[in-house]
C-alpha cells in the first residue's frame, strides 16, 4: 500500500514537475541545443531512488526525466523486448549479461562519464562486464538472514546459517523470498555447491532441500513485503536483500543480521543505456551525475542500499556515518564462497518450474 | 437497415485484431516447442504432456477450481438476497443501491485488492478493532479465507446486477396470477420469481467463475507466494521463466476447462425441463 501510494505521489510529483520549467540551472532549450532532446526516459525499480534525484537533476539539467518502474529483471525484459524504448535502465548483473549478449545495450562512451572514477572498489571489474563497456553499477549488495535477536539466539543462526531454515524450533516464523534465484542460491549454498551450478543431481538435491523446508516449515513466500513484516515483527526469520535488511535493522532494533558462512550472492544493478534508446547523449550525463558524491550521498541515505561510489560508502559506514552501527549496511566483499549470478537461461528456466513447484506442494 | 451493413466492418476488423489473432498466437504457441523463429515451428504435444504427467500441476488445477467454485457459491447465496432487495425494495432508493454496487468497480481492482492487505493484516485495521474488546488478534492473512473473501468481494458485483436485471424486468403481474391462484408468498418465490431470475444466476455465475479460475494477483496479495493458483503458473511461464510454449498450453486449457462449463451453464439455461418455466 505504501509502495502504491509512494509510486502515486512520484508520478504526481514528476508531472508538477514537468509543468513548472526550470527557474535555476540551465534551460529547456539549452538542453536541446546540447542533448538532442530535453527528455530522458528512466525505467528503474520501485523505491530505488533518492527523493531528489530526479528533481536536482531536472533543474541542473533543464530537462524532463519520466520514470517507470519495475518489480522484476524479467518484466524489465518482457517490456524491452517487446519495444519500449528507454534512455536508462537499472538492471542486474546476470540481466545485464543477458542484454549485452542478445546486443540489446549500447557501448558507454566513458570519456562522458568522468565520475566512474568514484566507482567503489566492490564494484569495479565485475564478471558481466568487466571493463564496464557497458554498464556503471548503481546500488550492490548481497543477501543474508535478518532475525528477531530476542526470539532467536544469534549462536544458532551463526552455526546454522541457511539451514535454521530447516530448524523446526522456527516453523511457522519464517519468510522466504519469492524467486527461484533467491531460494535456489540458499539451497545450493546450505549444501555447499556453487549457485550457478547446472550438474543434475546437484539441482534435485536443493529441490528436494527446498521442498523439505516447504513441507516442515510453513514459510511465506513474499518479496518486498518482507520489510514491512519484518518492521513490525510478524516473523522472526527471514531471508532478505541486504539493502533492505538495512532498511529493517534502521526501522526495528530488535532485528540483527548475519551473513551465512556458506557464502551469498553477491549482486549488482547497474546503468546502461538501451541499444534502441532515443536520447543517449542524456543518458550518459545522467549516470555521470548518479555517480556524483551528492547524488549518491542522497539515494543511499534513502534507500538503504550500498552505494556504488567510494567515498558514500566510506561517509556512511564510516565511524559516525549514518549506517555506521548497521551491520546489513556494507557489504562483504572479497570471500570467496560468494558468488555473481551467470546468466544461464536453461538453467532459470529450470529453477522456475522447479521453484514454482516447490511453492504449490501442500 | 441493409445500408448499415458496411458499418459492422470495422468492427469485424477490430475483433480479428484484438481477439483472433492472439488467440491463434495462443494456439500456435501451445502446440509448438521452444526456439521458434519466424520460419520453422516445432509442432509438439509435450507442452501437455509436460502439464498432465505432473500431479503438483494437476493439484493446483484442482485447487484453483475449488476455490472458484467455492467463491461462486458464495457470491450466489450473498448476491441473490441482496438483488431481491434491490430489486423488490422501493423504486427511489434502487438507483442509489446499484450505484454503491457499482461504485467500487471504478477503482482498479488491484488498488482495491491492496486495501484489504491493510485490513487483513496481522496488526491491520480489524485485528485492531477486535483487539479493543479484547479479541484476538487473527491471523487472516495469508489463508484461504483471504483469498476467498479477495475473491468474494472482487466478483460479487457481478453476480449482483445480473441477477437484479432478470428480477427488475420480472412481470410483476405473474406474482398476482400465482397469488390469486392461491400460492403462498413461498410458493410464489419458489415457482415463479426464482425460475424467472435463473438466467441471470446462470450469467452471473458464468462472469463470477471465469476470472475466478484465473485470477493470480488476488491469491498472491492476499494469500502469499505459498498460495499458488493455477493463474500464477501461467504467470511465471511468461514473465519469470520465459516458457511462452508451456504458459500458452496451460491457458489452452483452461480455455477449455471454461467453455465446457459455460457449454453445461447454457444447456441448464435452455432446457425448459430444468428450469421449470415448461414453455
Amino acid at each position: 500500500m505504501k509502495k502504491l501510494i509512494a509510486m502515486a505521489l512520484a508520478s504526481v510529483m514528476l508531472l508538477a514537475g514537468c509543468g513548472g520549467g526550470s527557474s535555476e540551472g540551465a534551460s529547456a532549450e539549452d538542453a536541446v541545443a546540447k542533448y538532442g532532446s530535453d527528455t530522458l526516459k528512466l525505467y528503474n525499480w520501485g523505491e530505488y531512488m533518492g527523493e531528489d534525484l530526479i528533481s536536482n537533476f531536472e533543474k541542473e539539467f533543464g530537462v524532463k526525466v519520466i520514470v517507470e518502474y519495475f518489480d522484476s529483471n524479467e518484466t524489465m525484459y518482457t517490456k524491452l523486448q517487446a519495444g519500449d524504448s528507454y534512455d536508462v535502465l537499472v538492471p542486474s548483473d546476470y540481466m545485464i549479461e543477458r542484454l549485452i549478449n542478445e546486443g540489446m545495450l549500447q557501448e558507454l562512451d566513458l570519456s562522458l562519464i568522468p565520475n566512474i572514477s568514484n566507482l567503489a572498489e566492490g564494484v569495479k571489474n565485475l564478471p558481466y562486464d568487466p571493463e564496464n563497456t557497458y554498464s556503471v553499477p548503481y546500488f550492490w549488495g548481497s543477501v543474508g538472514i535478518v532475525y528477531n535477536h530476542n526470539n532467536v539466539d544469534p549462536a544458532v543462526v551463526e552455526e546454522q546459517g541457511y539451514s535454521i531454515l530447516h530448524n523446526t524450533d522456527y516453523k511457522g516464523k519464517i519468510y522466504v523470498y519469492d524467486s527461484e534465484r533467491d531460494s535456489f542460491m540458499m539451497a545450493f549454498k546450505a549444501l555447499g555447491y556453487s549457485m550457478n551450478t547446472d550438474n543434475q543431481d546437484e539441482i534435485q538435491e536443493a529441490y528436494q532441500w527446498l521442498l523439505d523446508m516447504n513441507n516442515t516449515m510453513e514459510p511465506v513466500y513474499v518479496t518486498d513485503e518482507v520489510i514491512d513484516g519484518m518492521i513490525n515483527g510478524t516473523k522472526d526469520i527471514a531471508v532478505v536483500y541486504s539493502g533492505d535488511a538495512t532498511t529493517i535493522l534502521e526501522e526495528n532494533p530488535d532485528m540483527s543480521f548475519w551473513m551465512p558462512t556458506e557464502g551469498t550472492n553477491l549482486w549488482s544493478d547497474a546503468m546502461v543505456i538501451p541499444a534502441n534508446a532515443e536520447n543517449p547523449k542524456l543518458a550518459h550525463e545522467f549516470i555521470n551525475y548518479v555517480l556524483t558524491y551528492e547524488a549518491s550521498l542522497g539515494n543511499s541515505e534513502y534507500v538503504g542500499y550500498a552505494s556504488s561510489n567510494q567515498e558514500v560508502l566510506d561517509e556512511l559506514s564510516g565511524e559516525g556515518g549514518l549506517f555506521a552501527d548497521n551491520e546489513a549496511y556494507l557489504p562483504r566483499a572479497g570471500y570467496e564462497k560468494d558468488e555473481v549470478f551467470v546468466d544461464n537461461q536453461v538453467l532459470k528456466k529450470e529453477l522456475a518450474e522447479l521453484w514454482i513447484k516447490v511453492k504449490a506442494t501442500k | 437497415m441493409r445500408q448499415f451493413r458496411s458499418m459492422v466492418y470495422p468492427y469485424v476488423v477490430w475483433i480479428a485484431i484484438m481477439i483472433v489473432v492472439p488467440m491463434l498466437m495462443i494456439l500456435l504457441y501451445a502446440f509448438t516447442g521452444e526456439g521458434n523463429d519466424v520460419t520453422t515451428f516445432r509442432f509438439t504435444l509435450e507442452n501437455f504432456g509436460r502439464f498432465f504427467s505432473d500431479a503438483v500441476f494437476l493439484d493446483v488445477l484442482k485447487r484453483s477450481l475449488i476455490i472458484a467454485i467455492f467463491t461462486t457459491i458464495i457470491c450466489v447465496l450473498l448476491g441473490y438476497p441482496i438483488a431481491y432487495a434491490i430489486a423488490t425494495g422501493p423504486e427511489k432508493s434502487k438507483m442509489f443501491w446499484i450505484l454503491m454496487i457499482t461504485l467500487p468497480t471504478w477503482i482498479n481492482m488491484l488498488v482495491r485488492t491492496y486495501a484489504w492487505v491493510g485490513i487483513l493484516q496481522d496488526d491491520g485495521l480489524l485485528n485492531s478493532f477486535l483487539g479493543l474488546f479484547g479479541i484476538g488478534p487473527f491471523k487472516m492473512m495469508y489463508t484461504t479465507f483471504a483469498v476467498v473473501l479477495g475473491m468474494v468481494y472482487n466478483f460479487i458485483p457481478f453476480m449482483i446486477l445480473q441477477i437484479h436485471t432478470s428480477l427488475a424486468k420480472m412481470d410483476k403481474s405473474l406474482l398476482e396470477a400465482a397469488s390469486d391462484l392461491g400460492a403462498n408468498r413461498m410458493q410464489c418465490f419458489l415457482r415463479v420469481t426464482l425460475p424467472l431470475s435463473l438466467p441471470g444466476v446462470l450469467s452471473g455465475i458464468t462472469l463470477v467463475f471465469l476470472p475466478a479460475v484465473s485470477s493470480f494477483f488476488i491469491p498472491k496479495l492476499l494469500g502469499g507466494g505459498q498460495y499458488v493458483l493455477i493463474g500464477n503458473v501461467i504467470e511465471t511461464q511468461f514473465l519469470t521463466s520465459g516458457d511462452w510454449n508451456f504458459g500458452s498450453a496451460i491457458s489452452l486449457i483452461m480455455a477449455v476447462i471454461i467453455m465446457i462449463s459455460m457449454y453445461l451453464t447454457r444447456k441448464v439455461d435452455t432446457d425448459p425441463a430444468a428450469n421449470g418455466r415448461g414453455e
